[in-house]
């Protein structure tokens, strides 16, 4: 049995909308294990976002507990916090995402420099994740000069330059069309493969098919967890 | 454990130096809106720099003058009209006299000098050549007080002042209007309002240039007589208009402008028509007019800098506002509320900084053709300390405009960042 990456037990999210309380989230139940390849399939506004955000500690649940590494997270500041993310966390966004003024290498680096032990082959690093990703040859071009599915090559690499415990992925092919989008999930795939973590947020069940197991989200609740 | 050191500082160096580098490529990406907030700052800088060398270079020339009017040792005596009430009664006193000067050097034996002035305008004379300016009726004691020395030929002696001899001693200016470049001056004769004197001595030519300013060019005016010979011969029944004493020591000055306050005051029975001034008093005023020029000069510049500070502050609010996404992702990828302040406090440094350099690069410039442009003696001082000052002064105004919206971008929620469209 491999160790348990991150553990969320009764996790419920309230947010005040106006006069009433919107229940984003109610008592999830689940656990991501190292080698996992997740995907967390809703419709819109089914609570899929709130769940990403929590599962990268940039929010806080209501009540209910989340364990990070057997840690509940609850115990930890919001400083240590910025650094587990900085150190085992990997963010890819529907968006990009990508700083427009920095060049691609640049971006890459971005979470070294908020390592809270920056690796001494830093520059090594961020080549190795641009050649996994296959954008080594455009490290100096700007976000603006490269297509969707560069853009979110180059996100992965940023992803994946501090060696994350885990990688989450929000909508990662949102914006970009099915044929990229399928080299994209090829990655991941890949990634997995190669011993990777990920947990992966989507609305379609075809991208979802790509993962190991589904967990299913319906009005805040979660439906069904694949084992 | 070494190793570890070594990647902390490591860590360190990529943040600052990733800093810095974001910070110019943020001012760079709103070049004409960084240029504006910077242009601020430099005039800021610039007007303080320039102020401040206004007012040292005006006060460097007064304090070199009022050095050479005898120091701080110096008390003066010096006829003042009377009050109202004691009007009626001005004609009991005797006014300022030799008589003063006798009784003061013989009853306060602290006093190192005392020299009675009586200071006229006259017309010199000298084969065909005129010059009108100043005469002084002196004794020996007026070279040690006000700091004159004779170049060639000779002071007084006491019987010239007894006799009221028609002897004279030329400050360089005045020698030289009335002869030629080598023609001997000393035993030459000249006439005084028309009356024959004989000249035994002239003084040392004085300079002390600032700039191209000779701030000590007055004592070359100056030409000088026996007091006797001034008072009896060429102005007849005028009184003395001033005495001046020097202490033996500084500590004694106090003491002797009271004891010649109240020895002046019985002489004139009690009719206050002088009054005894010592050149610690010229010197405190100076400081005073000193000190409230640098704090005028230091408002104006403070106002300049006050209003580059606002529109840092309002250049980084606005920044901060287009930028709200970027915080995001840089909260989301590890930056901690710490990282993001010190990234936004870089920038309002790096933005007033320039600036200040800018300020003080231009200021150089100014002061520099305002030298080449204004009367000597009017111009400016290129001083270091106001560069130190309007340097520092610019930083410190970054980082405190720079601290609050440094503080509104660390405490935004990274959800809503990344939610920002």
């Amino acid at each position: 049995m491999s160790a348990d990456v991150i553990r969320f037990a009764g996790v419920c999210k309230r947010y005040p909308m106006g006069d009433t309380l919107v229940n984003a989230l109610v008592d999830a139940t689940f656990t991501i294990r190292e080698g996992d390849f997740v995907s967390i399939l809703g419709p819109s506004g089914s609570g899929k976002s709130t769940l990403m955000h929590l599962l990268g500690f940039l929010d806080s649940p209501t009540s209910g507990e989340i364990l990070f590494e057997d840690r509940p997270i609850a115990e930890i500041s919001a400083d240590q916090r910025a650094r587990i993310r900085a150190e085992k966390i990997g963010f890819v966004f529907q968006a990009f995402n990508l700083l427009p003024r920095m060049d691609v290498f640049t971006n890459t680096r971005l979470p070294l420099t908020y390592h809270p032990k920056p690796p001494a082959d830093a520059a090594a690093r961020i080549w190795n994740a641009l050649e996994l990703v296959d954008m080594k040859n455009r490290a100096h071009h700007r976000p603006g000069q490269l297509s969707g599915g560069q853009r979110q090559r180059v996100a992965i690499a940023r992803a994946l330059v501090n060696e994350p415990r885990i990688l989450l992925a929000d909508e990662p092919t949102g914006n970009l069309d099915s044929r990229t989008a399928a080299t994209i999930l090829d990655l991941f795939t890949e990634l997995n493969r190669q011993g990777r973590t990920i947990v992966l947020v989507t609305h379609d069940p075809k991208i979802a098919a790509y993962s190991r197991r589904q967990i299913h989200v319906m009005d805040g609740r979660i439906v069904r967890v694949e084992a | 454990m070494r190793g570890r050191k070594r990647e902390r500082v490591e860590a360190q160096e990529m943040n600052l130096f990733s800093g810095i580098i974001n910070g110019l490529g943020e001012i760079w990406a709103h070049k004409l809106r960084s240029f504006l907030t910077m242009l601020c700052v430099m005039l800021g800088v610039m007007s303080m720099v320039v102020t401040t060398g206004f007012v040292e270079g005006m006060f460097s020339s007064w304090s070199t003058s009022l050095d050479e009017q005898g120091g701080v040792e110096k008390i003066s005596g010096m006829p003042r009209g009377v009050e109202k009430r004691q009007e009626p009664f001005r004609v009991l006193s005797p006014g300022l006299t030799l008589e003063d000067e006798q009784a003061l050097r013989r009853l306060l034996p602290d006093l190192a000098h005392i020299s009675p002035e009586l200071d006229v305008t006259v017309t010199f004379q000298r084969r065909g050549k005129s010059h009108t300016g100043r005469l002084q009726g002196v004794m020996n004691d007026v070279f040690a007080i006000n700091r004159y020395d004779v170049e060639s030929g000779r002071k007084f002696v006491d019987l010239d002042l007894a006799d009221r001899a028609d002897v004279i001693v030329l400050g360089t200016e005045v020698a030289d209007a009335l002869f030629e470049k080598n023609e001997p001056v000393v035993g030459a004769w000249i006439e005084v309002d028309r009356r024959p004197m004989r000249v035994i001595g002239v003084l040392k030519h004085y300079e002390s240039f600032y700039d191209d300013f000779n701030v000590l060019h007055w004592k070359n005016k100056i030409a000088f007589v026996p007091v006797t010979t001034l008072q009896y011969k060429l102005k007849p029944g005028s009184t003395l208009s001033w005495l001046n004493m020097k202490a033996v020591d500084l500590s004694k000055v106090g003491e002797l402008v009271d004891a010649a306050t109240n020895i002046l005051g019985h002489r004139h029975r009690g009719i206050r028509d002088f009054e005894v001034k010592t050149n610690e008093e010229r010197l405190a005023s100076f400081s005073r007019t000193k000190a409230s020029f640098y704090f005028f000069a230091a408002g104006i510049a403070g106002i300049s800098l006050l209003v580059s500070g606002i529109g840092i502050m309002n250049l980084m609010l606005a920044s901060i506002n287009e930028r709200v996404r970027e915080i995001g992702i840089r909260k989301a990828l590890g930056a901690t509320g710490r990282n993001i302040f010190s990234q936004f406090v870089a920038e309002a440094v790096a933005l007033s900084l320039f600036g200040g350099i800018l300020g003080v690069g231009v200021a150089v410039g100014v002061i520099m053709t305002l030298k080449a442009t204004l009367p000597p003696g009017l111009s400016p001082l290129l001083s270091g300390s106001a560069f130190v000052v309007g340097f520092t002064f610019s930083v410190v105004v970054g980082i405190i405009a720079g601290i609050y919206p440094a503080m509104q971008a660390s405490k935004l929620d990274p959800i809503d960042a990344l939610r920002y469209e």
